[in-house]
């Protein structure tokens, strides 16, 4: 039991922050387990962000505490940062420094530098390393912050957004590396993102917060067995009574018919029911709207 | 190694200021080249150059202090920082030290041509070289940790505020009345000592205090403010209690002024 905690990438046990009145994270508590991909999903203003902070020992948070592979990251920061790549929501390296000097001076820092792999990687997303990273476009920016943040080959890696801003063959290339770094090495990663799409074939556990709170902890495959999507024709005549057996977390209906999201049960078995599979993005709304509505 | 990464990485952000003391000096050497008595230009050049290099340093400590942390906290830059493996002083003393040599160097770029072609630097830059140094290092190191924590203050806008406020009345009202009571006993050489001491004993308090806003602020810059102004508070207690102390001490051995009046001046 003891090792198994110790060496857990991420264990958040009842984290809280406030400031002020304003309680921004509530009681937050999740493991990430070796090699998988959580990502932290959420709404603007949910948590995710402070949390990420806690995380990186930017902010002590006023409750509970984090642990990175079984120590404190609040007190062993400088310690656990040789083992962590992070790249943050906005980037933030010095924009005076051409991309060069970003590489020099990361790479002065870390024992476990991959030079040859940092070169290869700013090769292939043609970065120029002479131009100051202030004058990079975003998507250019966010490729040298992941570049930097693979280099010293992390044990966990901390995205922060890290598609926010960019276009689609920029999203695409920073899914590939990720990909390819997951293959290459089985790197633990923590993802926050709103790009559900993008996420959906890499995550392997979903965490979604919403005021504060954890409001979904499990695994993207247990959340779509558990969830189901079902749609039916105008003609069909389904009540809601009908539906009430299968737990709808969500249902809508109109004139081109109606669809919903059940939470138990085999809905195949009510005549004129369509299954249809359950994107991440659908099962995210469903779930964030009912919380709202409950709130 | 690190400390020195850091100072490189701040180098490379700032050291366009460089050009402010190059610049100052090619002024003045140009200045040089239209004067007709030549002993007279270059005598003025000297102290012209000393005063100018020395107050070019203390203006580039001083914006170097009130930009160094805080502007990267509220750009949100400074996780840049901390997501690597650095240890706060690392990151504190790397900054310090960046400011302190970029201070020091335009200050010399500004001072040091016009001294050497003003040919006395064997009688003056060599004797006083030392001091001129020391003054200006030490002034520099002050200003730039006195205003690493007056920009914390300022630009977290918290509550805490009030209390530095506090410190900073209670403390230059503690100084004054000090002062007064020195200088009523004609003790102006103790004085100068008190000032030195709590100019000594305020540089390390700023010191430790900007340490600690790195150190337990991290990218919180109200945390950060909050250690800031409590080290502050505790540093003016401290050093008014040594300088109460100290101000007794010397009332209560030293001879009491011999007051003569001359005998012209006596009144009926």
């Amino acid at each position: 039991m003891t090792s198994q905690v110790e060496t857990l990438p991420i264990a958040c046990h009842q984290v809280g922050v406030r400031y002020g009145r304003t309680q921004a994270l509530d009681q937050a508590s999740f493991q990430v387990e070796p090699g998988q991909v959580y990502a932290l999903l959420g709404r603007n203003g949910s948590g995710k962000t402070s949390l990420v902070r806690c995380l990186l020992g930017h902010q002590k948070p006023t409750a509970g505490r984090i642990e990175l592979f079984g120590q404190d990251v609040w007190s062993a920061r400088q310690t656990l940062m040789h083992r962590v790549g992070v790249v943050a929501e906005e980037p933030d390296a010095p924009p005076l420094m051409t991309t060069r000097q970003l590489v020099r001076f990361c790479g002065s820092l870390y024992p476990t530098w991959d030079q040859a792999g940092v070169d290869q990687r700013l090769g292939r997303f043609r970065i120029p390393l002479d131009l100051p990273f202030g004058r990079l476009s975003r998507g250019q920016k966010g490729q040298v912050s992941l570049a930097l943040a693979l280099g010293p080959k992390p044990s966990l890696l901390v995205l922060d957004d890290p598609t926010l801003g960019l276009d689609a063959v920029a999203r695409r290339e920073v899914y590939d590396e990720l990909l390819g770094e997951l293959g290459e090495r089985g790197t633990t990663v923590l993802i926050t993102t709103h790009d559900l799409a993008g996420i959906e074939g890499l995550a392997d556990r979903i965490g979604i917060l919403h005021q504060g709170r954890l409001l979904v902890d499990a695994s993207l495959e247990d959340l779509k067995a558990r969830h189901r999507k079902v749609s039916w024709a105008p003609s069909q005549a389904v009540a809601p009574t009908d539906l009430a057996p299968f737990a709808p977390l969500w249902s809508r209906t109109g004139s081109l018919g109606g669809e919903a999201i059940l939470t138990q049960g085999d809905p195949s078995q009510l005549p004129g029911l369509q299954v249809h599979p359950l994107s991440l993005e659908e099962l995210f709304v469903a779930l964030v709207g009912e919380a709202e509505v409950a709130s | 190694m690190s400390i020195l990464a850091v100072t490189r990485r701040e180098w490379t952000g700032r050291r366009n200021v460089l050009l402010l003391g190059l610049g100052y000096s090619v002024l003045q050497l140009i200045g040089l080249s239209f004067e007709s008595d030549m002993k007279i230009a270059y005598e003025k050049s000297i102290f012209m150059s000393v005063g100018v290099g020395i107050g070019l340093a203390w203006v580039i400590a001083l914006l170097f202090g009130a930009t160094m942390v805080s502007r990267d906290l509220e750009e949100r830059r400074f996780g840049f920082f901390l997501n690597q493996p650095l240890h706060a002083a690392q990151i504190f003393l790397g900054k310090v030290l960046a400011g302190l040599g970029l201070a020091l160097l335009a200050g010399l770029l500004a001072s040091v041509p016009a001294l050497l072609l003003g040919g006395m630097w064997r009688q003056f830059l060599l004797k006083d070289a030392g001091s001129i140094l020391g003054i200006g290092l030490a002034g520099s190191l002050f200003l730039l940790l006195l205003f690493h924590a007056v920009s914390i203050q300022v630009r977290s806008r918290s509550l805490w505020l009030l209390l530095d406020l506090v410190t900073w009345t209670a403390f230059f009202a503690g100084v004054r009345w000090l002062s007064q009571r020195l200088m009523g006993a004609w003790a102006f050489q103790d004085l100068v000592h008190l000032w030195l001491g709590l100019l000594a004993g305020g540089t390390l308090g700023l010191g430790i205090a900007g340490y600690l806003q790195v150190a337990q602020g991290r990218a919180d810059l109200q945390r950060g403010h909050r250690w800031v102004s409590v080290t502050l508070a505790l540093t003016a207690g401290l050093l008014l209690l040594a300088g109460w102390v100290d101000t007794a001490w010397v009332l209560k051995h030293r001879p009491p002024v011999a007051w003569t009046s001359q005998p012209g001046n006596r009144s009926r």
